[in-house]
């Protein structure tokens, strides 16, 4: 049986990587993304260990190579509703919300952004900055062109019914606001999951201060400080200004709550230490671990370097922070048991992976497990890793648990190696 | 002599990195001097000495070479050639008596709207500073 | 030159026609030589100008095509298929940047008029320099030769093992298994026993389609993606070689292990009861845990990180796996003392850490000791001694198991030069991108998977040999020919002087020697376009197809004038 068409789920690196192996196979491939750009988490990053590689520029000729390739129809703003049928013969329905702008009139101009009147939390700035109810989340998204956030839209949400600000803006005839959501069938020989990750809300995490102490920062909200094309364009404008003298990154945030290690902070964080270094050369920074995770072959050398640099690793328990008077205070327990105070400006905390929040209630969609943390299950996770109780359904990348980007990549490429090896 | 001198400067842009990153400058609206071309390439590393000092000797008054951070470039190496390629030509304007800032090499990424604008805004300050090319001839095919 | 250059200017709404003069444009672009006509139209890449582009190809007789509008990064492709639906060789055009690095850079309208006229100018003189370039299409063999009959082999050769398709599975050693093979039993929570190996090394050898080779090495590799002639030599008396053809070529060739018989800090070879994780999992394989003496162990410390330090990398199984002797050892005899010591736990899978913590609670004691540890006589009993933040502490046991770092297996430095692909600092092989491809070599068609590439676990080892199966079964189709990239470089011998420089800066392997002309020659089925050759050639030999001396030329002259 010849496998005609593939459902992937999921538009970040192990989504697109997957679909572009499948399309290069002759294999018509259904991409569907739940939100308004693809990418996934890897184009929020700046640089990703350990080369400290930009990562737009690694990702963004998959990116436009997704969008241009012929086998491949992408939808975005969808998500799977239902499922019937098995392998080979799925039957899959898709909730495609509206976008309001049209794909193929819209050039990307940007005209209608400056006239809407509304501006709301950028989700993908992690609320570091505001955009328009019309926008696209980033510089540099792709497709380049913007979605309309109907809660927030003043015509859409019925606050102002009258309001045509950006449609008057457009020259292209893009923006229609009776779009309507819609259903799509999708039939399907296979059906590639991979939804990746969240991170641990560290607001349930008193003791690191997050929330209460301005100048405590999450990973992901550092990265974009970080980054280029980011709220502040790689400067760290903090939100309570401050001269930076000490910065802590605490790793293992969330990691005893949810029982195990996600294997990538360790690196993130010494990736981080290596940009702080080189931006605020005069700052000390210390980074506060339970056991170091480098298991990757050149990430052990990465870590040496960044110690070297100066960079304060401590091997610690018990990590809480409080402040006194304008300082942040880290508090620990060493290894001996001895309780010490680490003064800093800033604090980045870096959460532990946890499965996407839609997880669970796509499990029950496909018929597939979750296991008891909540990522989607493997049939056999020795033998058989990528694959699910479900014949012809695959998980791949952080949704079956947290792993780095080139393990994603292969277990992509691995369950598209088993697809087209099976439908032979 | 009244009339402003407005230099003329080539830029050779690796179509990964650099020429993305120009692409970026300006979706983003960001006001980049007009002094200088744009010629695309698919990497820097095929830039040869001949054509940057050909660009020289037709008029050109700056040239900058632009191309991926080290470690980044689309086909692994071809960076660190250019790299290595540029220091030698640095050595050779000595010798044809032109001032060696006259030649630029960036490192440009994709996501650096901000940065090229930067670059090439400050590049055309420096190169009208500099003045004419004192090595241009007429330029003949 | 005697083109018609028929040169058309998208408007792109208000983001060019209200920022650059477009009729300036074109007045002043008419009076060119060779442009037989020049026009604007709204949106070109919409519907309506593609189809208004094609009609003026055929209407006009258009030997060239030039359009000014956004970046060649947005629509160089639309235009291409517009050329090739209209019968113009979509080489044969050019588009230029006229909006982000034109229009949207330039805030006054002079200026930016003067800039597109100058950008518009540069890429005529550039276009009338194109060459038509026709994709080339090469018969390739879909058969794939494994090297190296491990797990990592097997999967790769099962996954891809078909009617039209043969495998080639050579094992260096005299049986099937590689060192997953040698293991007792494999970790409980990820599923399964060891029967899971043997199975599969029964389904390779039932398998039609796969030929064995074992006691048999590689012994000559040449050719190319599609088109490799391979040699297998047999050990033994009478050595015979085999020669086959394959379309690609699978490393598996997984790892050794660190000697720590090098480090006299371990007692290894020295002080009785100190042994390998391998030793060890031949005593468990025999249910039979003793003591030189005959006797059974009352405690053990399993040491990890032996060589780490030396090789600069961790090996990442090492610690579960001496979790998963601690937890064989106490289900043996529960009353039996184990102490683990360790550097760092990795624990990087998401069932690892409640393996740990399951072993915590059988009561196996994890002291993190640093890595200076000191292996000693004690009488009849072993002294291991650490340092711990600066405080020395000891533990005294009956027996020691050391665990050692994965190193790269034997062979690993010929078989890279014999396939000429890299390896890294570690001495693993490279992968051509760390990040987005983990399997693939810089030479077209030779994979790597498995501890080949550094360490790792078994169902890690198995995704990636799955990944490469994943790579040959959507590149290499039976029936299917390969399509190159057709922007390449080639060489014109009148000038090659046969210095070899640039087969030295080929990073894919593209470029070989010929002694017989005493030329160098471009393979244009693995040439990526990337032009470093043409850059380097002291001669000028090389041309790039599609970006020429002379289009580069013009198109700097035309900036300049």
């Amino acid at each position: 049986m010849e496998e005609s068409n593939v459902l992937v789920v999921g538009a970040g690196v192990s989504g697109m990587k997957a679909s572009l192996m499948l399309a290069e196979a002759g294999v018509h491939v259904d991409l569907i993304e739940k939100d308004s750009l693809i990418g996934g988490q890897t184009i929020k990053f700046e640089e990703v260990y350990p080369n400290m590689e930009c990562a737009t520029c690694m990702v963004s000729p998959i990116q436009q190579d997704v969008l241009q390739n012929g086998n491949i129809d992408v939808h975005l703003l969808s998500e799977i509703e239902h499922v019937a049928g098995k392998a080979g013969q799925f039957k899959i329905k898709i909730h495609k919300k509206a976008r309001y702008v049209s794909l193929v009139n819209c050039i990307g101009c940007g005209a209608c952004y400056e006239p809407c009147p509304v501006s709301v939390d950028n989700t993908f700035e992690e609320g570091l900055c505001q955009q328009k109810a019309i926008a696209v989340a980033c510089a540099g998204a792709l497709p380049n062109v913007p979605a309309i956030d109907p809660e927030h839209c003043l015509r859409l949400n019925g606050k102002d019914k009258t309001c045509k600000a950006c449609q008057e803006a457009c020259m292209f005839d893009a923006i229609d606001y009776t779009e309507k959501d819609e259903t799509l069938d999708i039939e399907a020989g296979s059906i590639l999951v991979a939804t990746g990750f969240d991170l641990f809300d560290v607001n349930k995490l008193p003791q690191y201060g997050y929330g209460k102490f301005p100048n405590v920062y999450s990973a992901m909200e550092f990265e974009r400080l970080y980054a280029q094309n980011g709220p502040t364009q790689g400067e760290l404008t903090l939100r309570k200004e401050k001269d930076l003298k000490a910065i802590g990154i605490i790793h293992c945030v969330g990691r005893k709550e949810m029982g195990y290690c996600s294997a990538v902070c360790c690196m993130y964080s010494a990736k981080f230490a290596h940009f702080l270094k080189h931006k605020v050369p005069e700052a000390k920074i210390f980074e506060f671990y339970t056991d170091l995770c480098i298991p990757g072959k050149s990430h052990q050398k990465f870590y040496e370097a960044t110690r070297e640099k100066g960079v304060d690793f401590i091997a610690c328990e018990d990590v809480r922070v409080d402040s006194q008077k304008d300082n942040l205070q880290i508090l620990y327990t060493d290894g001996n048991g001895k309780e010490s105070t680490v003064d800093a400006d800033m604090v980045i905390l870096s959460p532990a992976m946890i499965p996407g929040k839609d997880t669970e209630q796509l499990s029950k969609i496909l018929g597939i497990d979750c296991d008891q943390r909540g990522f989607f299950n493997s049939q056999n996770e020795q033998l058989a890793p990528v694959a699910t109780k479900k014949e012809g359904i695959f998980v791949i990348g952080c949704a079956e648990g947290p792993k780095d980007i080139p393990d994603s990549i292969a277990q992509a490429e691995a369950s598209v190696g088993i697809t087209l090896s099976q439908s032979r | 002599m009244d009339q402003k001198f407005e230099p003329k400067i080539i830029g050779f842009l690796c179509n990964w990195c650099s020429y993305a990153g120009a692409d970026l400058a300006g979706s983003s609206k960001m006001e980049v001097k007009p002094s200088l071309s744009v010629i695309r390439v698919m990497c820097s590393s095929r830039i040869n000495s001949n054509l940057v000092l050909a660009s020289l000797l037709w008029g050109a008054d700056g040239v900058l070479v632009a191309g991926c951070h080290p470690g980044d470039c689309h086909y692994e190496q071809g960076n660190y050639y250019a790299r290595r390629r540029f220091a030698l030509l640095k050595k050779v304007t000595e010798i044809l008596n032109l001032e060696p800032d006259r030649l630029q090499l960036s490192w440009i990424s994709a996501s650096e709207g901000k940065r090229y604008s930067e670059v090439v805004n400050k590049f055309t300050e420096d190169i009208a500073k500099a003045g004419p090319n004192p090595i241009a001839q007429n330029p003949k095919l | 030159m005697n083109g018609q250059i028929g040169v058309y200017v998208c408007e792109c709404g208000p983001n060019i026609k209200d920022r650059i003069d477009i009729d300036k444009v074109l007045e002043d672009i008419s009076s060119l030589e060779n442009v037989k006509v020049a026009k604007r139209f709204p949106l070109l890449c919409s519907n309506d100008g593609k189809k208004f582009l094609e009609e003026e190809i055929a209407k006009e007789e258009l030997t060239h095509l030039v359009v000014a509008a956004c970046s060649p990064r947005e629509h160089e492709q639309t235009f291409m298929t517009v050329c090739k639906q209209a019968g113009l060789n979509p080489y044969l055009f050019q588009l230029i940047n006229i909006r982000e690095q034109c229009a949207w850079m330039i805030p006054d309208k002079e200026q930016a008029t003067a800039k597109a006229i100058q950008y518009i100018r540069a890429g005529i003189q550039r276009v009338a320099f194109h060459r038509p370039l026709e994709p080339k299409e090469i018969d390739s063999i879909p058969d794939v030769c494994v090297i190296g009959g491990g797990i990592s082999g097997l999967e790769t050769s099962l996954s891809l093992a078909g009617k039209d398709r043969r495998v080639y599975l050579v094992e260096k050693t005299d049986s099937l298994g590689g060192m997953a093979g040698k293991l007792s039993k494999l970790l409980p929570y990820q599923g399964s026993e060891l029967s899971s190996v043997e199975a599969k090394i029964k389904q390779a050898q039932d398998n039609a389609n796969i030929e064995i080779f074992t006691s048999s090495e590689v012994s000559d590799v040449r050719g190319f993606l599609g088109n490799f002639d391979i040699t297998i030599s047999s050990h033994g008396e009478s050595s015979e070689a085999r020669k086959i053809q394959a379309g690609a070529v699978v490393v598996t060739t997984g790892f050794g292990l660190y000697d720590p018989g090098n480090d006299s800090q371990y007692g290894l070879g020295q002080i009785d009861n100190v042994i390998t994780a391998l030793e060890f999992e031949e005593m468990l394989g025999k249910d039979k845990l003793l003591l030189k003496s005959g006797k059974p162990p009352k405690s053990v410390a399993l040491i990890h990180c032996i060589g780490r330090k030396e090789l600069g990398y961790c090996s990442k199984v090492c610690c579960l796996y001496s979790i998963k002797f601690a937890h064989r050892i106490k289900d043996m005899s529960s009353d039996m003392d184990v102490t683990e010591l360790y550097m760092d736990l990795c624990l990087p899978h998401k069932s690892d850490q409640a393996y740990f913590d399951e072993a915590k609670e059988k009561g196996i004691r994890f002291i993190r000791s640093g890595e200076d540890v000191l292996v000693k006589n004690k009488g009849t009993q072993i002294e291991v001694e650490y340092d711990r933040d600066g405080q020395k502490d000891s533990i005294t046991v009956d027996m020691v198991v050391l665990a050692p770092a994965m190193v790269p297996s034997e062979g690993t430095t010929a078989l890279a030069e014999m396939l000429n692909i890299p390896l890294d600092k570690t001495g693993f092989f490279k992968e051509i991108h760390e990040i987005l491809d983990p399997i693939s070599t810089p030479i077209e068609g030779v994979y790597i998977a498995g501890c080949a590439v550094g360490p790792r676990n078994i169902p890690e080892s198995i995704v990636q040999s799955q990944a490469a199966s994943g790579k040959i079964l959507s590149s290499l189709i039976p029936g299917k020919k390969i399509k190159p990239e057709v922007k390449v470089s080639e060489i014109r011998e009148d000038f090659c002087t046969g210095c070899q420089t640039c087969l030295s800066i080929c990073f894919y392997g593209a470029i070989s020697y010929d002694p017989i002309k005493d030329v160098s020659v471009v393979n244009e089925v693995i040439c990526r376009g990337c032009g470093s050759c043409v850059g380097s050639c002291p001669s000028g030999a090389i041309r790039s197809k599609h970006f020429t001396y002379p289009q580069l030329y013009r198109e700097v002259l035309e900036a300049l004038r």
